[in-house]
């Protein structure tokens, strides 16, 4: 693999894992979001070199096959998305946040999702869907 | 898209100084949020990265009467960080207020000051709490007050084949209280208009025992509003003196007219900012 | 990209004339700036290296004195130079005026509009702005020390 091969660009290209968007290309969107190590990054911005020997989970990973996660079931439930290009970003994220936080507050759910940007849904439907999740697992 | 290089990966600190005294050319690749993008943009074309993010000895956060840092820990540890919290909250804060959690899992405290983007949130915070960067060579180790770490946009007093190692943060003196204050007119993700460091003890006849205020975005530098400092100094601080003196940070700072606003607008913010920051340390 | 410089320099306006009208001489004040040759007709082939952080900029082009007036003391130059290896050009035009103000004092204003092409630009404004102020800040700061040694 070459040294200058992008995570986002292994995964889509290589690994045919499309689920994985690109939308900026410089770190703002969110839309590439992908889980190294349960943390979420930038996978447009990382090298794959970078991600050698670890954890990588992509949309692809996070359903139990066909079994939607209750993340996915409330997106579809509470309207967070619409033309989808950052639904992938959002779900990869969100649920990043509610393995390290089963309840998050208010403000926690909000700063972890801002660097997910939405054009469609104006954010609340997202918000919602997060909350609902949460409390699904209560 | 972007241009071919050659990645090594330095297998311990030892190595990650041989390779970088063998190849002055080559950069220093952490966690790469910015160095990938100014390679992606193609202002960057290096022949050769070393990859140190493996280094265990750069990891880590420790605690000795002073809080050190490691320059590979990344923001999102550091703000979570127990230590750190405790330590200082205000700094804990501020690591969380860069960017966003991604940007924060990935990018790391060293990275992020060796990169020297004069928007960054941790500069101004750390010239305030008068840290010190640890940089190591194959020559030894040396510590630069962070003020003097940054020479100007994207520059650093870190030589050719030094390494930022860790940033030292000593503790607050005894009623000490230190704040870090960001203005963001537009998105909540974006680069501050302006933000102020600040760190004040006010002793128990209400005058200003110590202070020490730093700027960001408003140079080319964090900038220390020095006059704000020395107008404060063993004065009894009340709410006008403490205005009269945040004003005075508008003739420290140089700000540029970019889509965050105008030269003369930035100005007046950094005295609006500087001002609220010292009264949110007020007892 | 407009920027406008004016300073007052500690020397007769027929010796600094004399610098700022060798081209290679003053050149040779520029920080940054390699060897700069002739190829005529006051045409001058050069380069100009860069540094803004990690960002290296070698830019190599033409510098054409486009006019020249002697008696005035003003002359304007076209500099077209590109970073090919980066790939991005600047191009400037630069207005330069001397007027004596005492007998052993000189006047000078440097207007220069710049434009930068390509990748460069990707820096943004500011920061080439600021960059551009300093090159030509430190070109009169060392004209100064010349002019009057």
């Amino acid at each position: 693999m070459p040294a200058e091969r992008l995570l986002s660009d292994l995964l889509r290209d290589d690994l045919g894992l499309t689920g994985t968007k690109i939308g900026c290309g410089v770190g703002v969107c969110g839309a590439c979001t992908v889980l190294v190590d349960d943390v979420p990054v930038t996978s447009c911005l990382l090298l794959a070199a970078q991600a050698e020997g670890r954890s990588i989970r992509t949309i692809e990973g996070i359903a139990d096959g066909d079994r939607l996660t209750a993340l996915q079931r409330a997106f579809i439930t509470e309207g967070g998305f619409q033309c989808g290009i950052c639904t992938p970003g959002q779900i990869v994220s969100a649920t990043a946040l509610l393995e390290r936080s089963a309840h998050p507050a208010e403000g926690e759910i909000r700063d972890w999702m801002k660097g997910n940007l939405c054009r469609c849904t104006g954010y609340y439907g997202i918000l919602r869907a997060v909350r609902a999740a949460a409390e699904a697992s209560a | 898209m972007i241009a071919p290089f050659e990645l090594v990966r330095a297998g311990s600190l030892a190595e990650a100084l041989e390779l970088l005294e063998s190849d002055p050319e080559a950069h220093v690749l952490a966690g790469g949020t910015a160095l990938v993008l100014l390679m992606k943009q193609g202002l960057l074309r290096p022949s050769r990265l070393i990859d140190i993010g493996g280094l265990a000895e750069l990891r880590g956060i420790r605690m000795n009467g002073d809080l050190r840092i490691g320059a590979l820990t990344t923001h999102l540890e550091a703000e979570r960080s127990a230590l750190v919290r405790r330590h200082c909250p205000a700094l804990a804060s501020c690591f969380g207020t860069v960017a966003t959690v991604r940007i924060r899992a990935q990018g790391t405290v060293g990275g992020n000051l060796a990169h020297a983007d004069p928007a960054q949130d941790p500069p101004p915070m750390l010239v305030a709490l008068g840290a010190v960067a640890v940089l190591e060579s194959g020559a030894g180790r040396r510590e630069v007050p962070m003020e003097d770490l940054f020479v100007d946009v994207f520059e650093t007093s870190i030589g050719p084949g030094e390494l930022l190692r860790e940033i030292v943060v000593p503790p607050l003196a005894e009623g000490a209280r230190a704040t870090y204050v960001k203005f963001l007119p537009r998105t909540e993700d974006d680069y501050a208009t302006v933000s102020v460091g600040a760190v004040l003890r006010v002793d128990a006849d209400g005058r200003c025992a110590d202070v020490r205020v730093a700027l960001g975005s408003v140079g080319p530098t964090p900038v220390r509003a020095r006059r704000v400092e020395s107008a404060l100094r063993g004065e009894r601080v009340t709410p006008a003196r403490l205005r009269e003196a945040a004003m005075l940070v508008r003739e420290e700072v140089d700000p540029i007219a970019d889509a965050r606003g105008s030269a003369a607008y930035k100005r007046e913010m950094a005295g609006v900012w500087t001002e609220r920051a010292l009264r949110a340390l007020l007892p | 990209m407009k920027l406008d410089h004016s300073a007052r320099i500690d020397a007769p306006v027929e010796r600094v004339w004399a610098i700022v009208s060798d081209v290679p001489r003053a050149g040779r004040l520029v920080p940054g700036v390699g060897p700069v040759e002739p190829l005529g007709a006051d045409r001058y082939r050069g380069t100009l290296r860069v540094q803004i952080g990690p960002v290296r900029l070698d830019l190599a082009g033409d510098i054409e004195v486009t006019s020249r007036d002697e008696t005035a003391r003003t002359a304007a130059l076209r500099l077209d130079a590109a970073d090919h290896r980066l790939g991005g050009a600047v191009r400037a035009t630069m207005r330069l005026a001397l007027t004596q103000a005492t007998p052993s004092t000189t006047d000078i204003r440097i207007e220069t509009d710049a434009q930068v092409l390509g990748r460069i630009g990707e820096l943004g404004e500011p920061i080439i702005r600021r960059k551009a102020d300093r090159i030509v800040s430190e070109l009169i700061a060392n004209l100064a020390r010349e002019a009057s040694s």
